[in-house]
């Protein structure tokens, strides 16, 4: 393939001294899961192909495990991104790798059960298990992906796993992309050990050497269609301090949209993309998720470690009509994250930031059934409209009071659920009168990591926004390759499904940018 | 009176005024705040007065529970104030203007609500706490979300600074730990 070593993987935009202006065969708007792959696979066929960034471009030596500073530096909107109603976090990636340089490294194939209602209900007979299933064995594989050794399981961990065992519930351990892992527990803010094998570390160097171009800093503002073809699109360079300091000008025949679930859609929608039938920005999903602490007698130390190495799966079931929606892992956050986090403030708030390292927390996420939007906001940011409808609160309950069996089973001396009138109890009896009517918008808090849909695949316009190829369905060369293709919900960690899709969608692009 | 406007924050006139009057309100009220010339001059996203505000709200949000614990640093001590300035100023434009709106109902109309005549900065700590938890729990949801984004940003400053980290027996990250 004569792939050579690369030094520096992008450019970055101060790089940059007059506007950016390129004439090439297709462009690629973000390098995060799908973004990566997409691109990689662009340029090991050959395709002239360059990427753009809109974040920025960081290496391991910047990653200094300081939450202030890396939540400004690699989250969109410095960590502040919400829900319209400012209801549910959202946590985005913003930089050269995307959200992929500092999750948490969990790494699921998508459901089959999934999968097949996909094939049947969307008409994407391509993506079936078995079809599917040797592009996920490639994307482990470049990954390197593993079962966590229950050697590395931290404190918090064992709590799940043996509040799960005594109560006889389904459980189990997970999978991640990591060599080297240092068991530092700071995933969430960037491997400062280069551990990860993400798309920063492993895809995008792999595309570099193929003879792809990466350009940090640089925002897609705008895509180009005449005729029903894409054209390319234009965009702006920024400064250090998100100033715009240089246009940007693409042209190419494809296009490939890969700026997530929310960027993708925005994007789309400030270029006014043909939509006939209104679906850009529909069909959003994001698995909202809250958490529970146990208070133990012990010093657990849960920020140590890896911070999810093993899942509850027993309220999880991915059949049509489920009421079992829902997922339960670890989670816990560095000081800043945690008293955010807990109820009230001042000096009861001080008083049960004293139990810090005592703490064992879960979280419960929802596959969700609720249908949000991504509309355009300010500066043609995504604008995130979500309402979690009853059957999804009423899950996201169900998974709290679990959550709260499982520290009780594992030793717990309290549990809370802290929600603005927080939930204290000190017996398992409890959750048994437990009204879970303030599992709502703003009486808990809520947070999301995955977004997904919005630009949805399926062979119908009506319902979806590209076809079983990724190719839009009313532009030629526009295509979608990130976390905006799923239908529905996946009910897990989706960064495999990702660029797994992107991959399987690969030979598609390809084969337009080739085509004349 | 009180309960009259109690009613008005039901029916979400506060919350209008976040989004739509808070900065008229504030404009009209910025007087008699001083701040050290040469912090002012320093300042990148807030003006002063927002200063003065935000450093009240914050010796509440992050008070210490054992005051006689000169271990433990305040909220002055750590600048929270400062850094929620650096912070704030690289907040997209429309998230930094709802922001300040939010300090100017903390300041001028959350205390009025409560039946408290002086502005939020100048009421006296138990007061002042009073306002804060009227946020917190706020039924217009908005102002609750106010409160939220706010006391993130105050244990953001706070927790950031490592003297902090004996409180809570964490033992900071492993990135230059000697
Ligand atoms: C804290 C956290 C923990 C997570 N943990 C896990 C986990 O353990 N396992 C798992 O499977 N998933 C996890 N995820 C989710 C996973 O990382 C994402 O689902 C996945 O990376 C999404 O891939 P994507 O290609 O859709 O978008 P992203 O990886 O988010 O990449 C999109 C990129 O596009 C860029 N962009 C946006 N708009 C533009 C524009 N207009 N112009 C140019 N560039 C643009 C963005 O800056 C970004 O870098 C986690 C996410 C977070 C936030």
């Amino acid at each position: 393939m004569g792939e050579s070593p690369v030094t520096e993987l992008a450019v970055r935009g101060r790089q940059l001294h007059a506007d950016l202006v390129l004439d090439t065969e297709a462009v690629v708007v973000g390098t995060g899961a799908g973004g990566s792959i997409a691109l990689r696979e662009l340029a090991r066929a050959g395709i002239d192909a360059v990427a753009l960034e809109e974040g920025g471009y960081h290496t391991t030596a910047d990653f200094n495990q300081r939450e202030e500073r890396m939540l400004a530096l690699l989250f969109q909107e410095q960590g502040g991104r919400t829900t319209e109603d400012l209801a549910i976090r959202i946590l985005q990636g913003r930089g050269v790798g995307g959200s992929t340089i500092h999750n948490t490294n969990l790494c699921k194939r998508i459901p089959d059960a999934i999968l097949s209602a996909w094939a049947d209900d969307f008409g994407l007979g391509d993506v079936r298990p078995e079809v599917l299933a040797p592009s996920f064995a490639r994307i482990e594989a470049d990954l390197s992906v593993s079962e966590i050794p229950a050697a590395d399981r931290n404190a918090n961990n064992e709590v799940l796993r043996l509040g799960a065992e005594r109560l006889g519930w389904r459980g189990g351990p997970l999978k991640h992309n990591r060599v080297g892992c240092q068991r530092s527990g700071f995933c969430e803010l960037g491997c400062s050990y280069d551990a990860k094998q993400n798309a920063l570390k492993i895809v995008l160097p792999q595309a570099a050497a193929a003879g792809a171009r990466i350009y940090a800093d640089v925002r897609a503002t705008r895509i180009h269609v005449e005729g029903g073809r894409v054209t390319g699109l234009e965009g702006v360079v920024l400064g250090e301090n998100g100033e715009h300091i240089a246009n940007a000008r693409i042209r190419a025949k494809v296009v490939v949209l890969a700026a997530s679930a929310t960027g993708s859609a925005a994007l789309a929608l400030a270029s006014g993309v043909p939509d006939p039938h209104d679906q850009i920005g529909r069909g959003l999903h994001v698995h909202p998720g809250a958490a529970v602490a146990g208070i133990f007698d012990r010093t657990l130390a849960s920020y140590d470690g890896i911070p999810q190495s093993y899942e509850c799966t027993e309220f999880l079931s991915f059949e049509r009509g489920s009421d079992r929606r829902v997922w339960i892992v670890p989670a816990f956050a560095h000081p800043i994250g945690a008293a955010s986090a807990l109820p009230g403030f001042g000096a009861s708030h001080m008083r049960a930031m004293r139990d810090y390292g005592k703490l064992a927390v879960l979280t419960a996420l929802v596959h969700d059934e609720t249908e949000g939007r991504v509309v355009l906001g300010a500066g043609d940011r995504p604008k995130i409209r979500y309402v979690m409808n009853d059957a999804d609160r009423a899950q996201l309950g169900k998974g709290l009071v679990a959550c709260a069996r499982i520290l009780f089973a594992a030793g717990a001396r309290d549990v809370v659920i802290p929600a603005v009138f927080p939930h204290r109890m000190r017996e398992p009896g409890e959750l048994d009168r437990l009204d879970t009517g303030f599992v709502r918008p703003h009486e808990l808090p809520l947070t999301a990591v995955h977004p997904m849909g919005t630009m949805r695949m399926g062979t119908d316009p009506k319902r979806s926004v590209v076809g079983p190829t990724g190719e839009h369905h009313h532009v030629r060369g526009l295509f979608v390759a990130d976390g905006s293709l799923f239908p529905t919900s996946i009910g897990g960690p989706p960064q495999i499904g990702i660029y797994t899709l992107a991959l399987h969608l690969a030979h598609h692009i390809i084969a337009r940018a080739r085509s004349s | 009176m009180i309960v009259s406007r109690r009613r008005f924050m039901r029916l979400g006139i506060v919350g209008g005024l976040l989004v739509g009057t808070g900065s008229v309100v504030a404009f009209v009220r910025t007087r008699g705040y001083v701040l050290d010339p040469v912090r002012a001059g320093r300042l990148v996203a807030l003006s002063p007065w927002h200063v003065v505000v935000v450093e009240h709200a914050a010796r509440r949000i992050a008070a210490a529970d054992a005051p006689e614990d000169a271990n433990i640093p305040s909220a002055d001590d750590t600048d929270v104030a400062g850094f929620v300035d650096g912070y704030v100023a690289k907040l997209p434009a429309d998230m930094r203007r709802d922001l300040l709106r939010f300090l100017a109902v903390l300041e001028h109309v959350a205390p009025l609500a409560l039946g408290l005549g002086a502005r939020f900065s100048r009421l006296p700590a138990a007061d002042q706490d009073r306002v804060l938890t009227s946020l917190e729990q706020s039924s217009t949801l908005l102002l609750r979300a106010g409160f939220e984004g706010l006391k993130s940003l105050v244990f953001m400053g706070y927790y950031r600074d490592p003297r902090t980290w004996t409180i809570l027996g964490y033992p900071g990250p492993w990135v230059n730990r000697p």
